[in-house]
């Protein structure tokens, strides 16, 4: 059963039950009070002839006559019955041997009547009785007339009490009919209204479930199931970051394995076709040292590739012991082989470097150093000069390595940092590059917490700053 | 006549050993290493199939291939990238074939063949010194002398003749002649390159390569 259809028929139910119980209980006590009314009047009526039959008692001891006696006694009940002759008032009088001295009732006396067996002198009893379909009330006492005993049965209809109930019955199983439709179609939109929300929040979950992660549920209301809306989106939106992460994380991945199996593939084919080549036709002196030289080169190419390779993949494992050392002594310490290395292009590298002690992988510096400086080269044509220098600014160390060279046209700049991008791809492969240089530079800047900046102008140079953001005063470090 | 193939590959490597591979076995070839050289040598010269790298520079390879539609040149593909996106993709756009690197010369030259076969264009009599091979009457000859060759031994020679100048193994001559589901001895193929030396007076022509398999060179 669902929720809203729970609501309803348990309030429906519960509405039932309180209003016909009530209902029932005022019907009833009016009723009652009613009847007690009745009774009442009954018995001071019964009181009012039995004291004035009692105010003739002397006058009828003094003629002792039965047959005065009930004269006198029909004679009262007369005046009386005539005095209430609207209302549907009885009289009956007995003597002790049960005969009739007067009675004015239009309906069958019981023969037997109960209550007067054990009726004592000077005591009113009451009792209904119904005939005829007809509620009467019975009050009966004894008068006793010179040692006679007489019975006054004051009777009154009172079937109007119970007509009246009964009415009120039919009337208020009308209004309790009325009642409970208006009730019922009220508690329908009410019930209906309140588990709206959840029913919205059940569909969004069900979108969510099938993969609609950017679905969100639009509640405005401020109750619990608001705030429980808000949480679910909150959620929601938690869940689908953390998925698009995840995705974008996938495609980084793919990218990186579709573009190193291509790196991977391209050499390899060049060697094995040079192998086969070689090993299937005729010896001819020339291509045999072509052939070689090309298997030798593009072998030295796969070699870079993994070297590089393990380079990234260690710089993806971030347990690096950091120690503090001096940025511009550690360059020291390279120059000489760096100004080998350009002495091949006869370049020439300057250095000027401020002291900048900070915390540092000095092996993953040098790499950082190294890569920044062959790229430089690459970049370089001969007799052009390299620039390395190091320097305080704003309390934050940078290192920039500054080149003359060809420069980085505009639409490759936000692609460099890409593994295995390469701007010109003949001249990176020519230069045994595998697009890795730049990416491997990036990881290692992150793992120092540096950002590395790049201003570059097309045939005029690029300046690739590596700044540290290890604040301190200058020559100290934070902890 | 000899064929013109264009191979369009940035790698310069590569490039060239495809082109010393289809050197040898008579093919002329001229190399361009970005997709704009390649529209270039189109509308300079006439070529009978392209092999069309997909990753070159300056107009990549399923661009380039809606260039070459209107040509009607045969296309095969050559890439490192071998998913099947990809392959749908080349199909589609009209490639004939797809190779994906690395691959061995042979089957580059197999895949050249069957694609200028299906457009005509392939040769319809072989020669080799005094010998002719006739490949519609499937009929060879020794300066117009016919001799009498098994179809095993004539599709051997077939082999050795479109593959000359390399060298080939012996599960490769079986491949190739007897079909892949032969599992007989690689002893076979020795007994048939010995009938077809003195049948056709190979003996000098066709070289047994030692750890490899046989030659047929000049």
């Amino acid at each position: 059963m669902k929720f809203w259809q729970k609501i309803y028929l348990f309030s429906i139910l519960a509405f039932v039950l309180i209003f016909n119980a009530a209902s029932i209980m005022v019907i009833e006590r009016s009723h009652n009070t009613m009847l007690g009314q009745e009774i009442n009047s009954a018995l001071s009526q019964n009181m009012s002839i039995h004291s004035s039959v009692n105010a003739i008692v002397p006058i009828l001891r003094i003629y002792d006559s039965i047959d005065y006696e009930k004269t006198i006694l029909t004679n009262i009940a007369k005046e009386f019955v005539e005095k209430n002759s609207d209302d549907r008032i009885y009289l009956d009088i007995m003597n002790d041997t049960n005969r009739t001295i007067f009675s004015n009732t239009d309906f069958e006396m019981p023969t037997h009547r109960g209550e007067l067996d054990k009726l004592a002198v000077e005591e009113i009893k009451y009792i209904l009785r119904d005939i005829d379909q007809r509620t009467i009330l019975f009050t009966s006492n004894i008068t006793d007339i010179n040692h006679k005993k007489y019975v006054f049965t004051y009777m009154k209809d009172v079937t109007s009490l119970y007509q009246e109930r009964v009415d009120q019955y039919h009337f208020f199983v009308k209004v309790d009919m009325a009642a409970c439709l208006l009730y019922m179609l009220i508690m329908f939109f009410v019930s209906r209204g309140l588990t709206k929300p959840i029913d919205r929040l059940n569909r969004t979950a069900q979108v969510i479930a099938q993969g609609g992660f950017s679905e969100r549920v639009r509640l405005k209301s401020k109750d619990e199931i608001g705030v429980l809306a808000r949480n679910f989106n909150d959620m929601a939106t938690v869940v689908e970051d953390t998925i698009n992460d995840l995705e974008r994380n996938n495609q980084e991945k793919q990218r990186f394995i579709n573009n190193f199996t291509h790196e991977l593939k391209t050499p390899l084919t060049s060697i094995i076709g040079y192998a086969n080549f070689l090993r299937t036709t005729k010896y001819n002196e020339e291509l045999f040292v072509d052939g070689l030289n090309i298997i030798y080169s593009e072998g030295k190419r796969v070699e870079s590739l993994s070297l590089k390779l393990m380079d990234l993949i260690l710089l993806q494992e971030n347990h690096f012991q950091m120690e503090e050392h001096d940025l511009g002594a550690i360059i020291a310490e390279i120059e000489p082989a760096l100004k080998m290395k350009a002495k091949e292009k006869r370049i020439v590298i300057v250095t000027d470097c401020e002291e900048g002690r900070l915390l540092l992988e000095k092996d993953l510096i040098k790499v950082l150093i190294f890569n920044l400086v062959d790229n430089a080269l690459k970049a370089s044509a001969e007799q052009q000069s390299i620039t390395i220098c190091t320097y305080w600014r704003d309390s934050r160390y940078t290192l920039e390595v500054i080149d003359q060279g060809i420069g980085i046209a505009k639409e490759h700049r936000d692609k460099i940092f890409e593994p295995f991008y390469m701007a010109d791809k003949a001249r990176t492969k020519i230069n045994n590059g595998a697009g890795l240089g730049l990416s491997i530079c990036q990881s290692v800047a992150s793992i120092h917490h540096a950002v590395i900046e790049v201003t570059s102008k097309e045939n005029q140079g690029t300046t690739i700053g590596v700044i540290f953001d290890q604040i301190g005063p200058k020559g100290g470090l934070n902890p | 006549m000899q064929k013109r193939i264009l191979i369009v590959e940035d790698d310069i490597h590569i490039s060239q050993i495809i082109k010393m591979n289809l050197n040898i076995v008579n093919y002329e070839t001229t190399e361009v290493y970005d997709g704009l050289a390649a529209l270039e040598a189109m509308k300079q010269e006439k070529f009978d199939l392209i092999l069309l790298d997909v990753m070159i520079p300056r107009m990549d390879g399923f661009t380039l291939m809606e260039k070459i539609q209107p040509y009607g040149i045969p296309v095969i593909f050559l890439t490192a990238k071998n998913s099947v996106y990809d392959k749908v993709n080349g199909l589609k756009l009209g490639a004939d074939d797809y190779m994906v690197k690395p691959f061995e010369a042979i089957e580059l030259l197999a895949r050249i063949e069957t694609v200028l076969r299906r457009y005509g264009k392939e040769e319809h009599v072989m020669e080799f010194q005094n010998i002719q091979v006739d490949l519609d009457k499937r009929e060879v000859t020794i300066q117009g002398e016919p001799v009498e060759l098994t179809p095993k031994e004539y599709d051997l020679i077939v082999v050795l003749l479109k593959n000359k100048n390399i060298a080939l193994s012996r599960e490769q001559f079986i491949d190739k002649v007897w079909g892949g589901d032969y599992y007989g001895e690689t002893r076979t193929v020795d007994m048939h390159i010995k009938t077809l030396r003195k049948k056709l007076q190979l003996q000098d022509h066709i070289k047994t390569i030692y750890k490899i398999g046989y030659r047929l060179e000049d």
